[in-house]
């Protein structure tokens, strides 16, 4: 079934420059159970699509898509208080750094027992409720992976480290049993072994309970290996999307092929102290966007057609959006 | 071929006031030991906390160790005299931005570091200056920015640049490429490993990206709790850890 | 609001520069800055030009009412006070009294305290916490009330409040420039000009001092609007300006007896005192609004 449905999604800000397009017309779909990567580096836009998905896009933004529908119902043309029942009841997201997006003034034991719904406690009389919601409080701690829980719970967050905040965030997070957690940037704060960790509890929550995962990443590495599909973002546009082992093996878009050649990883021919594959030029501001393809300045294939924006195309189930794409063949075809 | 720095069993430990009258000890360095040859890379991998950047600040000056003698061409350097050791080894901080001081143009910070450690004449200042950032793909006008006109990847280029004016033939960097976005991270690696190539400078890299460590390290520390856990050439390392902690942190790069 | 470009240009704006555009988008900082620009004016300018001389008594016009009633003069603007002194020259010369000493003892304080804090902010250890709760014992006590204290020792008039008030101040200073000099060490472009090379005086020159700015000028602004009431709240009690002086808070505290057959000799000098006092505050806030802005860019 279809989760999200986002077509042609544009989020636009007025500044004393003119209006600026943050995000231009990007399309974005979900289904349940499925693992969606969103790849992109700083300026292209990831964060504002996660947040418009959640509705806490600031007052100045301007949204516009063709369609915006979660399980079939446009939220665009919806009220704003049913907006907010529907996207507090079904979607949750985790920040990239957990200790900061947790109030620093309350115990974890008290914005854990918040974070469960009063919908998950009917039947319960209205003086066990407490008593109901610390078990409960307890219950996630453990399905996150933290055994001591009577520590953790009388602890503020910054007597924590951000493995565990981060722990903390995710069990806040599928309390209320979502059918979408958008993860923006979850691992960066964390050690290494930590993000290994993490992975592993958000396949598992993907596994078990079917929770579809919106995965939101500026490394390719770390989406690459744990999403079955994988959209590419540049500057507020829709470079690539499609399934991750498609788009590795092979990328249309000169910029996937950048990204993906940028590290060493994923080319064992690469010698030891090699130069590394890099685009020349750096990412453009918001104020000075290139019109068009906004890859052309940096483009290796860029020619005189680059300057007008190129339509999404499809090849099976491999959406890109490149007048000159790369169309190698692999040696295993 | 002799050791551009050699560093033996070297210690710091801090003490914290927890009270009136009494102290905390955190040990935060213990008996680490290595050599780096000119033209090497040598990764110090490590969680938080583990002594990274104290190695760091004590190799470059900013602490004093308690233990141990650092060895630069064989001498032992005082550090104190940061005009004479800057020469030698410079640092590179994590964040670019809040390295530079926001109130100055780039050519007057470039002015000032050549004019308290050298003893150029002003147009030789400005001939270096202009070398120097061009080897590091910047513009000469980019001198008459402020920091707040750089985006992040130029923000480090001029860290670099800062670092690089001396020549040194060490540089530190803490951290410095973790916060780029992959194909900044991409372009300023490169220029790194070519200047490495041209100049024979050494690196000292801090860092958690162990894929990275794989490709430009010549040899490998691994870091736990301030101990020296394993140290030895990159491929050994990653084929063979000895310690627990090293190999849990080799197969989270695998995930 | 898009600027006409004729062709693309990179500005390389002045971080000063920078914080002027915010600045001047906030209109009413912008209000507040020109009423003080006018007050300036005023207090240098004011011994030279004005209808009358203030201090000329004229007893057949006692009590004028202002021009703009029934049987006020157009050749006395606002009236005239108790003694038949012309109240609008007063008044303007009051700028120079109630603004203008209020300026020059907090740059006298700011002086003072620039010296006093780069001391407190550089040294470390002992003698420094020593130095800095001394002067959190200052600072407990409100500017006001050690003014009169100070006044009380020295003895009234308006020369023993300037130094009454800017002793009062210059706690403030101290504490504020201390501070600001003690985060800007802990900043890493300090590290980073130390391992370049630079002593202590390099760094205090080149790096703490014109980072300074920004934290002093908020400090001022305070220290200004303080300072001004201070001296207006002295001149009411009779312990500052001393008859003739025409001071504003001395002026409103003559006029007292007088509030019911005369209400504009009370009047006139409060509401400047309290235009002067308002400007300075919404300056001070633009300003702080504008570096927010400016640091968030």
């Amino acid at each position: 079934m279809q989760l999200l449905d986002i077509r042609n999604l544009t989020l636009e800000l007025e500044t004393p420059d003119g209006i600026v397009r943050a995000v231009d017309r990007v399309n974005l779909s979900l289904k349940e159970g499925e693992v969606r990567g969103l790849v992109g580096e700083s300026g292209s836009g990831k964060s504002l699509i996660a947040k418009a998905i959640m509705g806490v896009l600031h007052q100045r933004w301007h949204i516009s898509a063709d369609r915006f529908s979660w399980c079939g119902e446009d939220l665009l043309r919806l009220p704003y208080q049913r907006q907010r029942e529907i996207i507090s009841r079904d979607i949750a997201m985790i920040y990239q750094e957990p200790s900061r997006s947790m109030d620093p003034t309350a115990l974890i034991g008290e914005q854990l027992a918040e974070s469960i719904p009063d919908h998950r406690l009917e039947g319960v009389s209205w003086w066990q409720k407490g008593y109901f919601r610390r078990k409960k409080a307890i219950n996630l701690l453990h399905k996150v992976g933290i055994k001591d829980h009577q520590s953790v719970l009388n602890s503020y967050p910054y007597q924590l480290s951000e493995g565990v905040c981060q722990k903390i965030s995710i069990a806040m997070a599928i309390a209320k049993d979502p059918k979408l957690l958008i993860a923006d940037e979850p691992t960066t704060a964390l050690e290494s072994t930590t993000q290994a960790q993490l992975f592993r509890l958000l396949a598992s929550f993907n596994q078990l309970k079917g929770t579809s995962i919106l995965l939101i990443s500026h490394e390719l590495e770390t989406v690459a290996k744990n999403t079955d599909t994988l959209s590419v973002l540049y500057c507020g546009q829709l470079v690539e999307a499609g399934e991750t082992a498609d788009l590795l093996k092979n990328p249309r878009h000169p910029y996937t092929d950048a990204l993906i050649r940028s590290v060493p990883e994923f080319q064992p021919e690469l010698g030891f102290k090699q130069q590394l594959y890099a685009l020349q030029g750096s990412i453009p501001t918001l104020q000075h966007l290139p019109i068009g393809c906004r890859l052309g300045p940096r483009c290796p294939n860029a020619r005189k057609e680059c300057v007008k924006t190129p339509q999404l195309e499809r090849q099976q189930n491999h959406f890109y959006s490149c007048h000159f794409p790369i169309l190698r063949t692999s040696a295993h075809e | 071929m002799s050791n551009l720095i050699e560093v033996r069993n070297l210690g710091k430990t801090y003490r914290k006031a927890t009270g009136l009258f009494k102290h905390k000890e955190i040990i935060a360095l213990q008996q680490v030991s290595f050599t780096l040859q000119a033209g090497e890379t040598l990764a110090v991998v490590g969680e938080n906390g583990s002594g990274k950047s104290t190695l760091a600040k004590l190799l470059v000056g900013i602490e004093q160790a308690d233990q141990g003698e650092i060895f630069y061409a064989g001498n032992q350097i005082n550090f104190s005299e940061y005009r004479k050791t800057n020469q030698f080894i410079r640092y590179i901080f994590q964040d670019a931005a809040r390295s530079l001081n926001p109130n100055q143009k780039i050519a007057e910070i470039l002015h000032a570091v050549l004019r308290y450690s050298t003893v150029l004449s002003f147009e030789q200042r400005e001939q270096k200056i202009s070398q120097t950032l061009r080897l590091l793909g910047l513009l000469n006008e980019h001198a008459n920015y402020y920091p707040h006109m750089f985006s992040g990847g130029q923000l480090q280029r001029v860290a670099l640049a800062r670092a690089l004016i001396l020549d040194p033939k060490v540089l530190i960097l803490d951290e410095a490429l973790t916060a780029l976005d992959p194909s900044l991270r991409a372009q300023i690696v490169n220029l790194l490993l070519e200047l490495q190539q041209k100049t024979d400078i050494a690196y000292l890299l801090i860092t958690n990206q162990l894929r990275l460590v794989r490709h430009i390290a010549d040899q490998t520390m691994v870091l736990h709790q301030g101990k020296c856990l394993d140290y030895g050439a990159t491929t050994q390392i990653f084929t063979n850890p000895q310690h627990e902690f090293s190999r849990k942190l080799i197969n989270s790069v695998q995930y | 609001m898009k600027k006409l470009r004729l062709y693309y240009e990179e500005y390389n704006k002045k971080p000063y520069q920078l914080l002027w555009r915010h600045f001047v988008t906030q209109h009413f900082a912008l209000l507040g800055l020109v009423i003080l620009i006018v007050l300036l004016l005023l207090a240098v300018i004011s011994p030279f030009v004005g209808p009358h001389d203030p201090y000329l008594q004229n007893s057949e016009l006692l009590l004028l009412p202002p021009s703009w009633q029934g049987n006020g003069l157009v050749a006395y603007p606002f009236g005239t006070d108790d003694l038949g002194r012309d109240l609008m020259s007063r008044l303007m010369l009051g700028a120079s009294y109630s603004f203008g000493l209020a300026l020059l003892t907090v740059c006298g304080a700011m002086f003072i305290g620039l010296l006093l804090g780069i001391l407190a902010g550089m040294t470390r250890g002992v003698q420094s916490s020593i130095f800095n709760h001394l002067l959190d014992l200052a600072l407990t006590i409100p500017s006001l009330l050690l003014a009169i204290v100070i006044v009380a020792i020295l003895g009234p008039g308006l020369l023993n409040t300037i130094w009454a008030i800017m002793l009062a101040l210059l706690p403030q200073f101290i504490h504020g420039v201390g501070n600001a000099i003690q985060q800007q060490l802990k900043q890493d472009y300090v590290i980073a000009y130390r391992l370049d090379g630079a002593n202590n005086w390099q760094i205090l020159w080149s790096v703490v001092l014109p980072n300074l700015w920004e934290p002093l000028s908020l400090l001022f602004t305070m220290a200004l609007s303080t300072a001004i009431l201070d001296i207006a709240a002295l001149g009411f009690l009779g312990l500052g300006a001393q008859a003739p002086t025409p001071e504003w808070g001395s002026m409103v505290a003559d006029a007292l007896d007088s509030i019911y057959l005369a209400p504009w000799t009370v009047a006139l000098p409060g509401l400047l005192i309290f235009i002067t006092v308002l400007s300075v505050n919404l300056v001070g806030d633009g300003l702080r609004t504008a570096m927010k802005k400016r640091r968030e860019n």
